[in-house]
């Protein structure tokens, strides 16, 4: 008899209850609190915070199909080709590092590991993801009425007569097509 | 003496310095000698001035097991076993990897500590700190290449060690989760090796780690991927925040859990006992535990003898390599708007960069690596088989072995010069006027920068006969361009130096080629190096 009350488990009492009860809470506690860290960890920072908009006239476009105009502040490369304007970002879409343009092999190529790009940012091999990020660009003519304005895909971008300044908004990237 | 008329309260003791009570009653001698041996005592934790000497002198001691009261009442040895298996404590088949493994670690606290007080985590005056350390600090440079030194020794001794732990099986049963808490000693080794990479902020340090930090990036899914980015990066480029972060994680989060891992570790392996070379136990039966009489070799004071000479030791060594061999790199200050050519990951992990270069990074880069921490961590419990001895492991062996192989090659594949090849002219330029290292043309004496113009075609008449370095590097310059004929036809090599100020000339490099698809028909690349008379750049 005294070896079946030993195997009985005994009821709940309201001690140990209120121990679970305890434990339930510093649970939930803990798990508030760790969103709280990561809240707390996480950045302050402005969406594509090297700029907003920035602005190149017309006059100092390169000519289509030649080689890309740098603007390293703003990591950015201008881009003249058969269809129109892009501004494509200068962060290679593989890991980060900042790819170059080479003249005698007429592409973008990425120094870190060997990605390569044609010149409207279209991918062509190496080990990158995706072809070439573009910012939003938009087309004003000497009184800042638009003119064009890149659509959501990110094509290139026709110049139209009397038109003074290319507007490229950094804060607004548009991802490149997926290169496989 | 307390008298009635006193009425001293009982359990008092009426105050008096025991070395002053022992003299009055034993003589000044006698009672000093005495003070200074329950000194000794309290000291030692259980030695008097005579267990010490017996000890010294290798005698019988006077009481037995006296030797062990300071592992059961001290803090510092507490831990330590008192005794070993002799066949555990020699130099097969551990090499003493695990020990060594411990004295980098403390190695890279202690002057890691040093470099702590003259460094600040600030994208502004980290490099500037550097430059101090290297320069200005006396035994700066000593400390900053000990330290860095020490860290890429830590990462390969710990690798080896896990390496030898594997092949004797010592990971087996009892003592898998001693090994598992190793392998996560090896990952935040890791981790504290490539936190400290950001820390001298020059362009090797924030291109390596941007590298490393976009990985992240490519977890999946990607909301998950971004925000770790960003939590651990604190901007969406590597800048101020980041280093602060890195930083943060690098002198306090990591070697914390390393300490708590280590104190775990270590912890395990005492209480198993250190395993014993696979053939000198019964396959299935482990006796490391324990150690009979004749086969015991006590901590106090014979191994601690041993273990303080070999501190001495590796210490020589150490800064042997550091003071004749070893030379930390500083390239120049990190530029975040432009990539060097040949970014270098450091070589422990070049095997990554080598993955990353197979195929996509969210694979190679994330669920590849995890796959592998989490397979590592759980071999044991999967390999249960209970036979430690070579000869039964062939399977497990092989394929260790066969893991070594394929990390050799990654980390070949991972080298600059695998599979990432720029334009002709661009390497050339490299090879001539790099801009993370001295490269050729800085080399020269500011001397042998005689003014003028010179060219790859006739260089030989055109170079005054007392300027011979610079006689060598037109050498090499036309001997560049002749191999590049072939991509770069009718290439010309052109330097123009010209004295731009009073104590500086400068080098103006232009290489030209015929390419029909420029409307001119030839194509250039032109460099310009200043060379100021003190540079005082060394070749390298």
């Amino acid at each position: 008899m005294a070896d079946a009350a030993a195997l009985e488990s005994p009821a709940l009492t309201r001690r140990e209850f209120l121990y679970y009860i305890w434990a339930a809470s510093t649970a939930l506690f803990l798990a508030g609190s760790g969103g709280a860290v990561l809240w707390f960890a996480f950045p302050r920072f402005r969406e594509g915070e090297f700029g907003g908009i920035f602005s190149v006239p017309v006059s100092s476009l390169p000519q289509p199909n030649s080689g890309p105009l740098e603007i390293p502040e703003v990591k950015l490369w201008l881009v003249n080709t058969d269809q129109g304007m892009l501004g494509i970002y200068k962060v290679c879409t593989h890991l980060g590092c900042l790819y170059k343009w080479v003249p005698p092999n007429s592409r973008f190529e990425c120094p870190c590991h060997g990605s390569k790009f044609e010149l409207d940012g279209t991918y062509i091999e190496g080990p990158a993801p995706r072809s070439l990020d573009r910012f939003e660009i938009s087309i004003v003519d000497a009184d800042g009425n638009m003119l064009a304005q890149s659509d959501e895909e990110g094509n290139p971008v026709e110049v139209p007569g009397g038109a003074a300044e290319i507007k490229v908004n950094t804060g607004q990237r548009i991802d490149g097509k997926p290169s496989s | 003496m307390a008298t009635e008329s006193q009425k001293v309260p009982p359990n008092l003791d009426v105050g008096e310095y025991p070395l002053l009570k022992r003299i009055r009653e034993k003589g000044l001698r006698r009672g000093l000698f005495e003070s200074i041996d329950e000194a000794i005592e309290r000291t030692t934790v259980g030695l008097n001035l005579a267990d010490l000497r017996a000890l010294l002198q290798d005698r019988a001691l006077s009481k037995p097991n006296v030797r062990l009261k300071p592992h059961a009442d001290a803090f510092w040895t507490h831990i330590r076993p008192t005794y070993f298996h002799t066949d555990a404590v020699g130099f097969y088949p551990t090499l003493r990897l695990g020990w060594l493994s411990t004295y980098l670690f403390v190695l890279e606290i202690i002057t890691g500590i040093f470099l702590m007080v003259f460094y600040t985590p600030s994208n502004v005056r980290a490099f500037p700190n550097m430059l101090n350390l290297l320069s200005n600090v006396p035994f700066g440079q000593f400390v900053r290449d000990l330290h860095r030194f020490g860290a890429e020794a830590m990462v390969a001794i710990v690798s080896l060690h896990m390496l030898r732990t594997f092949l004797t099986g010592s990971y087996k049963k009892p003592r898998q989760y001693t090994w598992a808490t190793g392998f996560l000693l090896f990952v935040v080794t890791l981790g504290l090796s490539y936190t400290g990479y950001l820390l001298p902020w020059d362009q090797l340090a924030l291109w390596a780690v941007t590298i490393g930090a976009s990985m992240l990036e490519a977890a999946p899914p990607p909301v998950v991927g971004n925000f770790v980015n960003v939590l651990v990066k604190g901007a969406p480029d590597l800048g101020a925040a980041g280093l602060l972060r890195f930083y943060l994680l690098h002198v306090f989060l990591f070697p914390t859990v390393l300490l708590a891992l280590l104190g775990i570790h270590y912890y395990k392996v005492v209480v198993h006992g250190h395993s014993l070379p696979p053939e000198k136990e019964e396959p299935g039966v482990d006796t490391a535990a324990r150690i009979p009489r004749e086969k015991r070799r006590y901590f106090l004071i014979d191994q601690l003898r041993t273990e303080m000479l070999w501190v001495v030791f590796v210490t020589l060594v150490m800064v042997a390599i550091v003071v004749w061999f070893y030379d930390a790199p500083l390239e120049p200050h990190a530029n975040p708007l432009s990539t060097p050519l040949h970014t270098v990951a450091p070589w422990y992990f070049l095997w990554i960069q080598g993955l990353l270069k197979l195929g996509d990074k969210t694979l190679m880069g994330v669920i590849l690596p995890t796959i592998l921490i989490g397979a590592f961590t759980l071999w044991p419990y999967f390999d249960v088989g209970p036979n430690r001895r070579y000869g039964a492991r062939r399977p497990a062996i092989t394929l260790s072995l066969l893991f070594v192989s394929a990390i050799f090659i990654l980390t070949w594949m991972g080298t600059p010069d695998f599979a990432v090849e720029t334009s002709p002219d661009q390497e050339i330029m490299f090879e001539m006027a790099p801009s993370t290292k001295v490269g050729l043309v800085r080399a020269i004496p500011y001397e042998d920068l005689v003014p003028g113009a010179y060219s790859t075609e006739d260089y030989e008449s055109t170079v005054p006969g007392d300027a011979p370095e610079l006689l060598a590097v037109m050498e090499e310059y036309a001997h560049l361009v002749e191999e590049a004929q072939e991509e770069l036809p009718n290439a010309v090599g052109f330097m123009v130096i010209d004295q731009m100020q009073a104590d500086l000339r400068g080098v103006t490099l232009r290489l030209v080629w015929d390419d029909p698809t420029q409307s001119s028909g030839q194509n250039s690349n032109v460099q310009l190096v200043p060379v100021h008379a003190d540079a005082g750049y060394k070749k390298e």
